[in-house]
């Protein structure tokens, strides 16, 4: 049943108009950036390696499409939770705000099934909005910028990774990004079951992230306990594979915290959804 | 005696501190068309919805073909098709796409051609690929009673389904019901405010007002005790109110128009009626009889106001 179910899902994603604004919001993004770098990157890349100059000597492609992914991903994925939770806010809420809910919970279909299915289904909606991104980005930005080696600024100085050196690395930094968006989608599911509308879930969603976000870099010593917990903090954490040398325990921390969250949020919801009455 | 589909025993359901049902108890038995009768707000949605486990009840025990609803909903619900309020689909999938993903987790693995066979049966062919946001609520009402039928259900029960239907909507959703009990042999429940219709189709019913159930039999039976509606065309018409007032002190009269009176009486004392007003020299120009189960609804649910 739970297969069947997960079809279903996949079909109503496939269906609703919403779901493609992500795909289409993740294609025009990454088209106007790759505009805008081929147009005036040297430029930029420059004002960033002139205070290197005098130590290092720069050779070869720079701007690379190595370097062109790291940007994008750099600014694009504070902005892919909105597009995951205008999907994933609407899984269970729009089944109510539709009434469609109780045509569904009058199926021999255990809520806990329902429920599963939604998030499997949500969950591969961000794997594919993630794969696009990572196709984007990677593809087009070799294509328009060809490669290279890579140069990451940090706050501790300048990594430079080789060529064969960085593939794995965005794999490992897109596999950490999507389990940080799969938190996102897991929480706006979990605030869809206490709502009977579409918007209510999305805006909560972002509204938490934007509180978190703000509570992880306010540099207040109230927070300092909590901060190493909050998922916000480690939704970053993909930049760590760009590291050198790399910090695997603070990765394992990361990947350890976002799932904690995501069987939180899952386990809250599945608790939620079986106990609420379908009065719609 | 035939097996019992539904049993309600003492059902209650409270939302805060609104109690909407306080305490419904009905059987329905194998092959009834049962009729689940109240007027608006009287509880019979939320006791279908406790029925169908779609909202957890307070108190009370809830059996479909002698399981508990509790402990057994999934196999219940196997063995059921319902329509809840109003049948909602989605909008933005095609009639045919609807019925695929809800035959999908009803159990059954129902083809294309059987998919198909059951739009023809409501008679949605020639529209089967058209997007069910663009249909008419009657044919939603069809779409919603092929969405039951789809696995096979040996129970259906439809929530008010020709609510807001135009005059041949109504008759097409009621000749579809009674296709139902005649060729396929379902038990069927009906919830409706709609009096006549179930006076139609029904052959039993229970009568529910204020979350408490009031009556319950058969509807002949029940319709066959009461007393029927009279309406008198007579001159003259004070002292036509005299003799039977005489006659038949229990009974009250209310005067109407000129030479009109209207009253109840009891079925087997109607006869009389002509004789009596032949006797003191009454003209009758018309004598109007008529039982409804509309009467006999408003009155069981006077006596509970009282």
């Amino acid at each position: 049943m739970l297969f069947k179910s997960v079809y279903n899902e996949f079909i109503k994603i496939a269906a609703k108009p919403r779901s493609y604004l992500g795909i289409g919001a993740i294609t025009l993004l990454v088209g106007v950036i790759l505009f805008a770098l081929k147009s005036d990157g040297l430029s930029i890349l420059s004002f960033v390696t002139s205070s290197f100059e005098q130590t290092l000597s720069f050779e070869g492609n720079l701007l690379n499409g190595n370097l062109i992914a790291f940007i994008i991903l750099q600014m694009l994925l504070v902005q892919i939770p909105l597009l995951v939770a205008l999907v994933t806010g609407d899984l269970i809420s729009g089944e109510f705000a539709m009434g469609t809910i109780r045509m569904v919970m009058t199926k021999p279909i255990s809520r806990t099934t329902l429920l599963l299915s939604k998030f499997i289904a949500g969950a591969v909606y961000t794997a594919c909005i993630i794969i696009w991104l990572g196709i984007m980005a990677m593809i087009f930005g070799r294509i328009f910028f060809g490669t290279g080696d890579l140069i990451v600024l940090n706050t501790d100085g300048l990594v430079i990774l080789q060529e064969h050196d960085v593939l794995w690395r965005y794999l490992s930094g897109f596999a950490v990004a999507f389990l940080a968006l799969l938190t996102v989608a897991s929480l706006s599911i979990c605030l869809s079951c206490f709502s009977e509308n579409s918007i209510g879930p999305i805006v909560a969603t972002m509204s938490i992230i934007i509180l978190f976000t703000i509570i992880g870099t306010l540099e207040v010593s109230v927070f300092d306990s909590i901060r190493p917990y909050l998922f916000t903090t480690h939704m970053a954490s993909w930049r760590n594979f760009f590291e050198e040398p790399l910090p695997k325990t603070e990765i394992i921390k990361s990947v350890i915290i976002l799932v904690a969250h995501i069987l939180l949020f899952l386990g809250i919801s599945i608790y939620t959804f079986n106990k609420k009455d379908i009065s719609a | 005696m035939p097996e019992s589909v539904i049993s309600i025993q003492h059902l209650s359901k409270s939302f805060g501190s609104f109690q909407a049902v306080k305490d419904v108890s009905f059987q329905v038995f194998q092959g009834d068309v049962f009729g689940f009768l109240g007027p608006n707000g009287a509880g019979k949605s939320t006791s279908m919805r406790c029925m169908l486990s779609l909202i957890n009840a307070d108190s009370g025990d809830i059996r479909l073909f002698g399981l508990p609803i509790k402990d057994h909903r999934e196999d219940i619900l196997r063995r059921t098709g319902s329509i809840v309020e109003k049948p909602d689909f989605y909008k933005y999938l095609s009639a045919f796409r609807n019925l695929d993903i809800f035959a999908r987790i009803s159990g059954t693995n129902s083809s294309k051609k059987e998919i198909y066979a059951m739009l023809d049966f409501v008679g949605l062919n020639g529209r089967e690929h058209d997007k069910v946001g663009g249909f008419s609520h009657g044919m939603k009402q069809r779409l919603g009673i092929a969405q039951t039928l789809l696995h096979n259900p040996d129970l259906i029960v439809l929530d008010e389904p020709t609510t807001g239907l135009d005059p041949q909507g109504i008759i097409d959703i009621r000749n579809l019901i009674l296709r139902l009990k005649d060729e396929h042999q379902k038990t069927i429940l009906l919830s409706s405010h709609d009096l006549s219709e179930i006076e139609m189709i029904a052959n039993r019913m229970v009568i529910i007002n204020k979350g408490k159930s009031m009556v319950e039999g058969s509807v002949k039976e029940l319709m066959s005790t009461e007393n029927l509606f009279i309406r008198l065309e007579v001159a003259p018409q004070e002292k036509t109110m005299i003799v039977l007032k005489n006659a038949f002190p229990e009974i009250q009269i209310q005067a109407k128009g000129e030479n009109q009176l209207e009253f109840h009486l009891s079925r087997n004392q109607v006869p009389n009626i002509s004789q009596l007003l032949n006797s003191h020299e009454i003209a009758i120009y018309s004598l109007e009889s008529k039982r409804s189960l509309e009467d006999y609804f408003i009155k069981i649910v006077q006596q509970d106001a009282i």
